[in-house]
């Protein structure tokens, strides 16, 4: 019976045109939003590069006044950026802390479009003031972006729910259905086989689609094959738990459009109120602090370090003698006062960050929790890790340059103190920023939607054996 | 006949048992909704206040302090909500909410709200625009998709010709009683959330002229999602078709639109990033003059060029202190720099907008949801105008300051320190939002497609009609 089902299913599917305007519909989103991606990344790539490089010219300038200045010349330069000074180092020749991008980069906009992928922390200022958003048209955050994860997420359920939401009613509808009745084989099984069949069909066309969008984008294919098989799995579980509501609802409910009204009502609560609902419950949970009143504090515990300044420095040199063992000069000017200051500021203010950063953990516990409720958060999730571009991974890279910028300002503390002269020979030591990316395991996001999808398949098959008392045809 | 068609219509409707649960749960969402932001909305505006007077309190009581140190030191703008935000929250949860005031630079609002949200804040938030958007097209669909397919299917068409009825009549009838539940929703909405704002306590600028307009623009967009809805109702054969047709209408209009649109606009019109821009100021601001450094080419010239104007020969016969003067000169260099910075800024919006405004050919949503975030005080355009006064007051405060020091001090005079009760006579910052008229002014475009969306959807169901 399966290999006739088989058989006539695919030539329905063919001569109803389903698999052709599919493959079409589904090359066209791919490619568009795939192209989106690359764009995207691209653009991304180069502004690393071209900092970067501004930052190798800009090298090369600094050590060039430092080698006429070691020959005892006089430069022409603003007094205080002279490289000499290490403050002037320190602050007008950053380093350059950049993310790096995956390869799978392009598949989801995630959160680039919100937060800057490279960021020059400098000795001066607070790390607070350090801005990680990036310059975007808010309505373009407002709107989001088209990319490959939007697809999957959002319209490849709805192509399902077009595909296959009349499978029984249709039969029920047109007649065919006592037909049907006649052969020897149980009802459910044959809507399972007609969907399986359906599933597979468009599985295939997924994943033809994605591969041809893939290498028309220039993505390595062979090297990048666990990545790519990754994609795939997540898209198929997906995909499998949609086909699963789809089956529920065809056995469940009767008409075509009841069908199509119901599998619409489960589109938008998974897809649309579950996420909106627990992102609001956990901002009402766990809400943040108010960055205004931040504000207010930091400003308060400015204006009072600013009077205290000398007995801050005095303090902060009993404190760490080590800064200061070789100074002979016993000179103090701004830079002294102010960087003792902004120690005892950054570590008076830390409660207060680390306050927003608890609470932005425990909303994400609270998700964490919660998420498995909608494959769709899952999938979007997943499709974001491996992009390299969620809200973690951006956590991640937050949390890695604050340590670079303390090892940064670190560095310059002996020069200061000691009030020794950067020199060229001290161009090599200076510390440099090594991303590292966060690891993601996708395998139990994939494991618990296959989970739900195959307890749905299961629920149906249990109610579908109540027709065997009620009968189908009744 | 137009009113039989209508009472037949709504009666059958209101006994549907599907219409009357998605009836009901659009109800208790759009309740949940309003209650959530209400919420919401007064304690940001608590924090609003209770920041401001801080922040004022901190800067009136610097003490004794060099002007200049006290430009530094600087003070900080806060944004405050409007009540309609109540009804759409905009861009304002992706934009900043304070901006920081100091000599020399001009900084961008920071603190956005998604910026301390988790991934998930990207899937959008249960607020009344989600609702007035996305689910009431819904519901739209859901009521009026089988509006002319079960005629043809129940084959009750045939019998309603043979009775001799008007077709037009037959059609207002049935669009009616489509309207009809749309707009008794829409309609308790807006009375609740207008009795709710005004028994809100300090609710700020609101006005009723507003609270309307914006409900007119909300039913011009059911009023076009109607007819579009009839309209497949009215052309396809089958019911199961017309609702697939009509679902895949409000995908492309509400989700895929904006997204593509927000694609093809930053790709057309792109933003600097954040390091780009900073780098491109900087490198401007070296090419002038800086009011911290008497030594450069530009300070000498300036320096020439004041000798002359006042014909004396030396900068301490001049009747104010020239630091203090180079210093404003300087601040006023760097606000140009910032201003063609800004502008280019702006412009690169300007031009996003049309590209949004072109692919409003394919969606009523985009038009109708800047409208309604330009009348609610929550669009971009809004946002920008509060950066510029902020950046006007600003400025305003350099001349202020530095003035002091040129007033009171003479050249080479070191450690000049204002009295403490010098930083009181700063006039506090204050923003009011454009008013109703000018943001309906600018937003002309808007409204003219969102009028011939109105005018095409009626014209192409006329003629529709005229297929029966």
């Amino acid at each position: 019976m399966l290999s006739y089902n088989f058989k006539y299913e695919l030539k329905l599917l063919l001569r109803s045109r389903w698999i052709q305007l599919l493959s079409i519909i589904l090359l066209m989103l791919f490619g568009f939003s795939g192209y989106n991606g690359i764009q995207k990344v691209d653009k991304r790539k180069s502004d690393i590069a071209a900092a970067k490089s501004k930052i190798k010219e800009s090298d090369a300038m600094m050590l060039k006044l430092l080698d006429s200045i070691e020959q005892g010349m006089t430069v022409n330069a603003t007094p205080w950026t002279i490289p000499t000074s290490p403050m002037a180092v320190g602050n007008y020749h950053p380093r350059v802390a950049a993310m790096e991008l995956l390869s799978m980069g392009f598949i989801s906009t995630g959160q680039a479009d919100l937060f800057t992928d490279y960021v020059k922390p400098k000795v001066s200022g607070e790390d607070t003031a350090l801005n990680f958003t990036e310059m975007t048209s808010p309505v373009q955050l407002l709107f989001g972006s088209f990319d490959l994860a939007f697809v999957i997420v959002f319209l490849l359920p709805l192509l399902i729910i077009a595909f296959s939401y009349d499978v029984l009613s249709a039969e029920k509808e047109s007649g065919s259905l006592r037909l049907l009745a006649s052969q020897p084989i149980g009802i459910q099984t044959w809507v399972l086989q007609k969907l399986g069949l359906r599933f597979l069909w468009l599985s295939i066309l997924v994943i033809l689609s994605l591969s041809v969008v893939f290498l028309i984008l220039g993505f390595n294919l062979l090297s990048e094959i666990n990545a790519f098989l990754s994609l795939i799995a997540v898209a198929l579980v997906y995909m499998m738990f949609w086909f699963s509501l789809v089956f529920l609802v065809n056995l469940w409910v009767g008409t075509s459009s009841k069908n199509a009204v119901a599998l619409l009502g489960l589109w938008v609560l998974f897809v649309l109120l579950i996420p909106s609902v627990l992102n609001q419950l956990g901002n009402t949970l766990y809400p943040m602090p108010s960055r205004n009143m931040m504000i207010n504090e930091m400003r308060a515990l400015k204006a009072e370090v600013t009077e205290r300044q000398d007995q801050i420095l005095d303090n902060f040199l009993r404190d760490h003698p080590e800064y200061a063992i070789n100074d002979s000069t016993q000179s103090r000017g701004f830079y002294h006062k102010y960087m003792a200051s902004q120690k005892l500021i950054k570590e008076e203010l830390e409660p207060l960050v680390n306050s927003f950063e608890t609470q932005l953990q425990n909303q994400q516990n609270w998700i964490g929790n919660f998420k498995w409720i909608s494959p769709a958060i899952l999938t979007q999730e997943s499709l974001n890790k491996m992009a390299g571009n969620s809200a973690e991974d951006y956590e991640y890279y937050r949390r890695q340059v604050m340590s670079f910028s303390g090892e940064w300002r670190k560095h310059f503390m002996p020069f200061l103190y000691n009030n020794i002269d950067f020199t060229q020979a001290d161009y090599a030591s200076l510390p440099s920023f090594n991303y590292k990316s966060k690891v993601h395991d996708n395998m139990i996001a994939i494991l618990v939607i296959l989970f739900i999808a195959l307890t749905l398949f299961g629920f149906g098959v249990l109610i579908a054996e109540k027709w065997k008392q009620v009968g189908i045809l009744n | 006949m137009i009113s039989k068609t209508f009472f037949k219509e709504s009666k059958e409707l209101f006994r549907d048992g599907r219409v009357r649960i998605s009836l009901a749960i659009v109800l208790s969402l759009l309740g949940i909704a309003v209650w959530i932001s209400s919420k919401q909305y007064q304690s940001i505006n608590e924090q609003y206040a209770s920041a401001k007077t801080a922040e004022r309190n901190i800067w009136d009581n610097q003490g004794e302090k060099n002007p200049h140190s006290a430009a530094h030191y600087g003070t900080y703008a806060f944004k405050p909500k409007y009540p309609l935000s109540l009804f759409d929250q905009g861009v304002d949860k992706y934009a900043g909410t304070s901006i920081f005031l100091e000599a020399h630079k001009r900084n961008e609002a920071q603190f956005s709200a998604a910026a301390d949200q988790t991934g998930l804040a990207r899937f959008g938030d249960l607020t009344p625009d989600f609702i007035l958007l996305f689910i009431i097209p819904l519901l739209i669909i859901l009521l009026g998709y089988n509006s002319f397919t079960k005629e043809r299917e129940m084959g009750t068409l045939t019998l309603l010709k043979s009775q001799g009825i008007s077709i037009w009549k037959w059609f207002i009838g049935k669009w009616s009683a489509l309207f009809l539940p749309i707009f008794t929703i829409t309609a308790i909405l807006f009375l609740i959330a207008g009795l709710v704002l005004g028994n809100l306590k300090n609710f700020g600028v609101f006005n009723t002229s507003s609270l309307l307009v914006l409900f007119l623009v909300y039913m011009a967009y059911y009023v076009i999602f109607i007819n579009i809805i009839l309209l497949i109702s009215s052309i396809t054969k089958k019911s199961g078709i017309s609702l697939v047709v009509s679902l895949s209408v409000w995908i492309l209009a509400c989700l895929a639109a904006p997204k593509a649109a927000s694609n093809i606009a930053e790709s057309k019109y792109p933003y600097p990033t954040r390091q780009e821009f900073e780098t491109s100021v900087l490198k401007d601001k070296k090419a002038g003059l800086d009011g911290h450094n008497p030594w450069s080419k530009e300070a000498k010239m300036l320096e020439q060029q004041v000798l002359i104007e006042y014909g004396v020969d030396s900068l301490h016969q001049l009747p104010f202190n020239f630091a203090a003067y180079r210093t404003q000169k300087g601040e006023e260099h760097e606000a140009e720099v910032y201003f063609k910075h800004y502008n280019y800024l702006k412009e690169q919006f300007t031009n996003q907008s049309k590209v949004y405004r072109s692919l409003a050919a394919i969606s009523p949503y985009l038009p109708t949801r800047f409208l309604s975030m330009a009348i609610a005080h929550t669009d971009y355009a809004t946002h920008w105008d509060f950066a510029d006064a902020a950046e006007t007051y600003r400025i305003d405060t350099q001349q202020f300051l530095n003035n002091n020091t040129a007033q009171n001090t003479e050249y080479g005079q070191r450690g000049y320190k204002a009295s403490a009760n010098f930083w009181q006579q700063l006039p506090a910052f204050k923003y009011d939002p454009p008013k109703l008229e000018s943001t309906l002014e600018k937003n002309a475009s808007n409204i003219s497609i969102m009028g011939i969306w109105l005018l095409a959807s009626f014209g192409f169901l006329f003629f529709t009609t005229k297929n029966f």
